[in-house]
């Protein structure tokens, strides 16, 4: 057990000023702007100049394009990062899957790939979903059919969020409909810009911009196949495992975050040192909300929402960090009151607009990467040990999707 | 504070720390089986175990070694007392380490500290300053000789050769009215010091009675478990339904979270004393409102079984609440972790830029 700080020797000191000093010129007010008005979580500009110094993959070598980094300062570079709020969620999604790729692509095509998304040219989004699947991933009935040397593609996924500053799309489909359902999917890495692939933009209310991506007639070379025919779900297994915080690091002398559940407690922490701001702020009389008990214990069962959240390891801290933000974000909109509903931007807005917004953005951190049902299905089977449920579903597609597949099935012949 | 500072996150058990959580579980898991919880009931008392107990130096192992102790640390204690609670074992273990820590703090007399490291008579913690009331319910206090108070500045050793009379309780507890004005007292200390001991002794007695409710809820969830994979209902394992697995999680949740939690709390008030005072009420009401949630929900897992009183459950029940507001209403704990935080935290939220200068 520790919680020390981790001591930093010059190099690292150094480091750390050279990461502040980037944070200060480049995510800048012009970049958050940008992103209040996109809700893009990406930024071209700054992600070319992390891409420069080998900071979007940091701790690949330097002759890979990475920066060599040593764990304390990737560690330190994230932190500053969160602190200066970079919008990252397509660097995430790039991240997340490129490892996979390396493992599972041609060679040549992953020489070419693994360059692009170093010096920060190349972007992977999550191909996953689909309208009538959503955490239901192995459900996936976008087709891919092989002709020649060639895969030709149809259907469609959504929540692709980062589609249209990405060059990739790391693409899960369906290639034998009659194969048990996690047996007939074959992964891709589908290049975006080709002909037939059209982006469709979905806003949300938590101000974020994600997508529907349509497939017809895509044709792409059989080199941006990962994993063998048939054989995707092994690959996916990789990414998915991470995302789900499944074997994340409760390891002596870690500095890591113990579940991916923290991400989401990122914007509760604001939320609450916007709250205690309010709460701190004397009225005219001379009293000042924190005063009055009540409101320390609103605040304090917040701050023990967040402190719970940030100690729960793996799938179970996803599960806990997500609740707390959707059930302490609106407990600080009632606690300030009005204040808290005003739109940021308008100068009475409390502290940019903070609880507004994390009350807002709060509800789809209990879908991202699974939902939290999902994830209370991982802990009853795989912590508890209790038996799954017995789906018709779960082991073949059901014949609602085979048939409703069919309508929508590619002209192309099938492979004999 | 600085959300934003890089600090280990390290919640790992050291090799020694895993061998002392082994050999209490060991030990519980042989000596204090249900039937000898029963058995104490209902003074919750089990005079050869806290016997063996004390042979084992559990209440004596965080003083140093020049004083009969093991150089043990308040972490090392915390796994102790989740061993206790996972086998709600009928002794006056946490009540006796957190007022031998005290009592060696403020450098009581050697003979007071012998006593109450080789177990020989029983110290108990007053849960509130005289102030608040000098007649209080006092946990341990039904098989204590000595209860530890704080009188104004002054830190006092209440003494009494025979225990007053156990009063009966949900908890089974040994609880007993003590007048913390009267009687033989004797004066330790006086002053800003006494009352950081008392102070800090409360905080050690709530992270370790936070721990005990982790250990409590994970063996309520435990029996729930074992249940719910072979109950059948229409057909059915009862474990493989969602109303019925989900609530489970969620119990896994809430006590992989208050553990570590816990465990955190400890380390700073350990290490790094001052710098994150709100934890401590922070993990104690946390695992208080996990051991009440998740004792219910295993219990209820068991139907009509889990509240009659020959289920197992039922004794993990009536301890959650009968363990955890024996300090008064956790809810205290969370105005206070509220309290504390404005201190930490900075009265304007700062520019997202300039706190990257800082």
């Amino acid at each position: 057990m520790d919680f020390s700080r981790v001591e930093l020797d010059e190099d690292q000191q150094r480091f750390l000023e050279e990461v502040r000093a980037f944070t200060a010129e480049h995510v800048t007010e012009e970049v958050h702007e940008h992103e209040r008005q996109t809700g893009s979580g990406f930024n071209l500009g700054v992600h070319l100049e992390l891409g420069k110094r080998g900071w979007v993959m940091p701790e690949w070598p330097v002759e890979k394009g990475g920066a060599g980094l040593d764990p304390v300062r990737a560690k330190l570079l994230d932190l500053e990062l969160h602190r200066a709020r970079l919008p990252d969620v397509t660097m995430g999604t790039t991240r997340l899957t490129i490892g996979t790729v390396e493992k599972f692509g041609d060679p040549i095509m992953v020489a070419e790939v693994v360059k692009q998304v170093a010096e920060g040219t190349a972007r992977i989004c999550l191909g996953y979903s689909e309208t009538e699947s959503g955490s239901d991933i192995a459900g996936a009935k976008t087709r891919a059919v092989q002709d020649g040397d060639e895969w030709v593609i149809n259907g469609q996924k959504i929540w692709t969020t980062g589609a249209q500053q990405c060059q990739y799309a790391f693409l899960i489909t369906r290639t034998d409909f009659d194969l048990p359902k996690h047996k007939g999917l074959t992964m891709f890495l589908l290049p975006l810009e080709v002909p037939g692939v059209e982006i469709q933009p979905i806003h949300t209310y938590g101000g974020e911009r994600t997508n529907v991506v349509y497939f017809s007639d895509v044709r792409i070379s059989d080199r941006y196949r990962l994993g063998g025919v048939n054989d995707g779900w092994s690959v996916l297994r990789g990414p998915l495992d991470d995302e789900h915080s499944i074997g994340g690091p409760e390891a002596e002398r870690s500095f890591q975050d113990i579940s991916i559940g923290s991400m989401f407690v990122h914007q509760l922490e604001r939320a609450l040192d916007a709250a205690y701001a309010w709460a701190k702020t004397p009225a005219p009389d001379g009293s000042r909300p924190i005063d009055d008990p009540l409101v320390q214990y609103r605040l304090g069962a917040v701050a023990l929402r967040l402190e719970a959240s940030i100690s729960t390891p793996g799938p179970l801290g996803r599960v806990k960090g997500s609740e707390s933000l959707v059930l302490g974000g609106a407990e600080l909109v009632d606690l300030v009151g009005p204040l808290a509903l005003i739109s940021e931007g308008h100068p009475d807005a409390h502290a940019g607009g903070e609880i507004d917004y994390s009350h807002r953005f709060a509800q789809g951190t209990a879908t991202y990467g699974g939902t939290v049902e999902v994830f209370r299905n991982i802990i009853a089977q795989h912590v508890l040990g209790l038996p799954r449920a017995n789906y018709p579903g779960h082991k073949v597609l059901s014949q609602k999707r085979r048939e409703s597949s069919a309508a929508v099935a590619s002209p192309v012949p099938q492979p004999a | 504070m600085d959300r934003f500072e890089l600090r280990y996150q390290d919640y790992s058990l050291s090799e020694d720390q895993q061998t002392v959580r082994d050999a209490f579980r060991d030990f519980f898991t042989s000596e204090s089986p249900s039937s000898r919880v029963r058995a104490a009931e209902p003074t919750g008392f089990d005079e050869r175990l806290w016997r063996q107990l004390s042979e084992m130096g559990a209440a004596s192992m965080s003083l140093p070694e020049a004083v009969g102790g093991d150089d043990a640390t308040l972490l090392d204690l915390l796994l102790v007392a989740e061993e206790l609670g996972r086998a709600l074992a009928p002794v006056p273990c946490i009540e006796q380490a957190v007022s031998a820590r005290a009592l060696h703090a403020i450098g009581a007399p050697s003979d007071l500290l012998a006593a109450a490291a080789d177990g020989s008579s029983v110290c108990a913690l007053a849960p509130e300053p005289v102030g608040r009331g000098a007649r209080q319910l006092v946990p341990g206090g039904a098989v204590a000789q000595n209860v530890l108070a704080l009188d104004g500045d002054a830190l006092v050793l209440v003494h009494s050769d025979e225990p007053p009379a156990h009063v009966p309780n949900q908890g089974r507890t040994p609880l007993a009215w003590w007048d913390l004005a009267g009687g033989q007292r004797r004066e330790l200390a006086r002053g800003a010091h006494a009352v950081e001991v008392y102070e800090r002794a409360q905080a050690e007695w709530k992270l370790l009675m936070a721990s005990a409710l982790v250990g409590l809820t994970e063996q309520a969830l435990h029996i729930a478990v074992e249940f719910a994979k072979t109950r059948e209902t229409m057909g059915v394992v009862i474990g493989s339904l969602q109303g019925v697995a989900f609530p489970l999680a969620d119990i896994a949740i809430g006590i992989a979270g208050a553990r570590n939690l816990t465990r955190r709390a400890a380390w700073y008030l350990e290490n790094e004393p001052g710098v994150r005072p709100d934890l401590v009420p922070a993990a104690y009401a946390y695992a208080a409102q996990v051991a009440t949630h998740g004792a219910t929900t295993a219990q209820h897992t068991q139907g009509g079984l889990g509240f009659t009183t020959e289920a197992d459950a039922s004794l993990y029940f009536l301890r959650a609440k009968g363990w955890s507001v024996l300090f008064g209403d956790p809810v205290k704990d969370i105005a206070a972790a509220g309290r504390l935080l404005a201190d930490e935290l900075p009265s304007q939220t700062a520019p997202v830029l300039a706190a990257a200068t800082g």
